[in-house]
């Protein structure tokens, strides 16, 4: 892992306390904006203004809970890289439906099975890596990215399905807002870049003061607020529907990719080398979603997931220490028993919201283009990634034409991430038929061409979509061999056969099979004479791939260098 | 395309060689032998900067083994610097950083290697 030159505090590093409380403060402030959902679901439900606050408090605790996991640095749990958590629109619509049919008692009994199924495929990912490539994960991301500056811009500009236009004084505050927010981070440094998110909010909280849109009343209680208070439990129940597990599984692995392509992204901001995913760290980070759905479900809120626009603040800020996800779950859990802070933080005025949404999206939308265009993109996956965009996007053009489909359907054509996600599954499957190809180019005697090998090689690579880091290292391991190997009589054949995980390449040829030592040759033995060139070809052909293998029949030779992908 | 050019510099009492493009069996007899040229005349210091090279191979390897060797037997220093890429991926992977002396800038090698300070083309 090479640390990126523009990170001020990477993940293993701890920043002083000031600046990690004021950043844990600026996350906790972003990630508020996601209680949206729970207070939703809350207004759909009709609670009672105490069982209101009730269940914003337990959702505090839940993003508390959720984001300590997602931080955990273990063999179980956690992806080990600071990664909030939030409420997320893709179980919105389970949810709903699960509250039109059973209550808020089945709201939270099918979020339990939804962090159940997340548990449950989260030890499975090395193995599912072909259905869930990387690719999907980088789509997954953009939509969201487009999915938030879609909120930003509404909640921006002050409007809904019931109110069109566009109200000025929304305008004003969110503009003031962005505005400040882009200035901090773009042409200030230290503290102003840090903290550019939080400042933009607070001026945006003070000129909705001015402007009237910061309303608490409508939200505190009528026999007024404590200072402290124990959340109630008194609106939690748990049902289960056989029928709702379809809509809720779907959701679970919509949330499962984004928390993929989310965690991958924490990994790729933490290191410049950043070219595949650490599987370890994705399960970790997959495994804690479920269980922080599982909590939110058992404490009386709705599907929780990892936080597209943290990751982003992090990446923007260049302020990634997991000790600042440890202050942020803390924070969070203190919070959620101090009700006046749920009451401020529930009450967040919509321009403020739409503002910080806006902003991040930019730096989410931007890492998912990111994580799609790092692998070379063949007509498969253009059309996977293409139609599976389109269709998100169309989701929420043509929401109230695709809202006509049979209702267990609805769950998925009604969000754009969820149809868009299950899209690219289904295309990715079927674009996986016939995957496995195979090339071959003969090499004449005399006519042992290495620029030859070396433009095979790519031009498979690209036609495959293979990782460039790849192909290099096999256009250096067949280099390597012809040049050991010299001009043998009846000329090479040199043959790649690829799949999405696999790349192999076999070398036939007349003469003397390759020596290649497990022992590194001395600088005497290198010296010495071209033997000992031959025995440090061996070695550096052994290190550079995954596996090396050489075969002879007779006088032939079949030299298999094998590359994993 | 691609070939490989050897350039030749001082800097100070430093000779700086310039690589650039592939160094493979088909060149890497040049390399050795444009090096062993320059010990043998009695050059002191020699740094060779690597940072335009594409790729090399075993063959490129043993080159610059031979002129470390040829340098020490006459007490001259011998110094590589800016390897980036793929050529640093591929000393990495053979574990060959340990054998030579490697800067990771010009400018860096130079300060070592007593020579002044000079941008790099």
């Amino acid at each position: 892992m090479t640390r990126p030159p523009d990170l001020i505090y990477a993940v293993d590093e701890h920043p002083p306390w000031a600046i990690l409380v004021v950043s844990a403060f600026q996350h906790i402030g972003l990630m508020a904006i996601t209680l949206i959902f729970p207070i939703i679901i809350a207004r759909e439900a009709n609670l009672s203004g105490t069982q209101f606050l009730d269940l914003v408090s337990l959702s505090m605790l839940g993003l508390g809970v959720a984001t300590v996991c997602f931080c955990i640095r273990s063999r179980f749990i956690g992806s080990g890289y600071l990664c909030g958590a939030a409420y997320t629109a893709i179980f919105l619509g389970p949810s709903l439906f699960a509250l039109r049919q059973g209550g808020l008692a089945l709201v939270f009994g099918m979020t339990v099975v939804g962090g159940v199924v997340q548990v449950v495929v989260a030890p499975l990912l090395r193995r599912l890596r072909a259905l869930l490539p990387s690719e999907i994960a980088g789509l997954v991301i953009a939509v969201v990215g487009l999915s938030l500056a879609g909120l930003g811009v509404r909640y921006g500009l002050g409007i809904n399905a019931q109110q069109q236009e566009i109200n000025p004084d929304y305008v004003i505050v969110a503009g003031i807002s962005l505005a400040i927010m882009i200035v901090l981070n773009i042409w200030s440094k230290g503290y102003g870049r840090m903290f550019c998110v939080l400042i933009g909010m607070m001026v945006g909280y003070a000129g909705s003061a001015v402007l009237g849109i910061f309303d608490l009343a409508g939200i505190v209680p009528e026999g007024g607020l404590s200072v402290v208070r124990l959340p109630r439990l008194e609106h939690v129940g748990w049902s289960f529907d056989l029928v709702l597990v379809p809509p809720f599984a779907v959701a679970s692995l919509a949330a499962t990719l984004r928390a993929m392509g989310d965690v991958s992204n924490a990994q790729r901001i933490n290191d410049a080398d950043w070219v595949r995913p650490n599987f370890a760290s994705l399960a970790g980070g997959v495994s804690a979603n479920g269980v922080a759905v599982m909590f939110c479900g058992l404490v009386g809120s709705c599907g929780i997931n990892t936080y597209s626009s943290s990751i982003g603040l992090s990446g923007a800020t260049g302020v990634t220490s997991r000790s600042i996800g440890y202050a942020i779950g803390l924070g969070f859990c203190a919070l959620a028993f101090i009700p006046p802070t749920a009451v401020a933080l529930a009450a967040m005025p919509l321009p403020v919201m739409g503002a910080a949404l806006f902003f991040t999206a930019a730096f989410v939308f931007t890492s998912g283009l990111q994580m799609i265009t790092a692998r070379m993109l063949d007509a498969r996956k253009t059309l996977v990634i293409g139609f599976s965009f389109a269709m998100a996007v169309m989701a929420d053009l043509y929401h109230e034409a695709l809202m006509g489909v049979p209702i267990v359907l609805q769950p998925i054509f009604g969000n754009s991430l969820v149809l868009g996600t299950v899209c690219a599954v289904v295309l990715n499957l079927i674009m996986r038929i016939g995957v496995r190809q195979r090339a071959s180019i003969e090499l004449a005697p005399g006519r042992i061409n290495r620029e030859a090998v070396e433009q095979f090689l790519s031009e498979q690579g690209a036609r495959w979509a293979a990782r460039r880091d790849v192909i290099r290292r096999a256009i250096f391991g067949v280099v390597q061999v012809l040049e050991v190997v010299g001009d043998p009589p009846g000329g090479v054949e040199v043959e790649a056969s690829f799949d999405e995980f696999n790349l192999d390449v076999r070398i036939r040829y007349v003469g003397a099979p390759l020596n290649i030592p497990e022992r590194k040759p001395t600088p005497q033995e290198i010296v010495a004479s071209e033997d000992g060139e031959r025995l440090l070809a061996g070695y550096l052909l052994r290190q550079s791939a995954d596996r090396i293998n050489a075969r002879g029949t007779g006088a032939s030779v079949e030299m298999t260098l094998h590359y994993d992908h | 395309m691609n070939s490989l050019s050897i350039g030749e510099t001082h800097a100070g009492n430093v000779c700086i060689v310039t690589l650039s493009g592939r160094i493979d069996s088909s060149n890497a007899n040049d390399v050795m032998a444009e090096l062993t040229r320059l010990i043998s005349s009695g050059e002191k210091s020699i740094l060779v900067d690597l940072s335009a090279v594409l790729y090399l191979t075993s063959a490129a390897f043993r080159a610059l083994l031979v002129a470390t060797g040829k340098a020490k037997q006459q007490a001259a220093n011998f110094a590589l610097c800016s390897l980036a890429g793929q050529v640093r991926e591929l000393f990495e992977m053979g574990g060959l950083l340990e054998l030579f002396a490697i800067h990771n800038s010009r400018e860096e090698a130079l300060k070592q290697l007593g020579g002044p300070i000079l941008r790099a083309p």
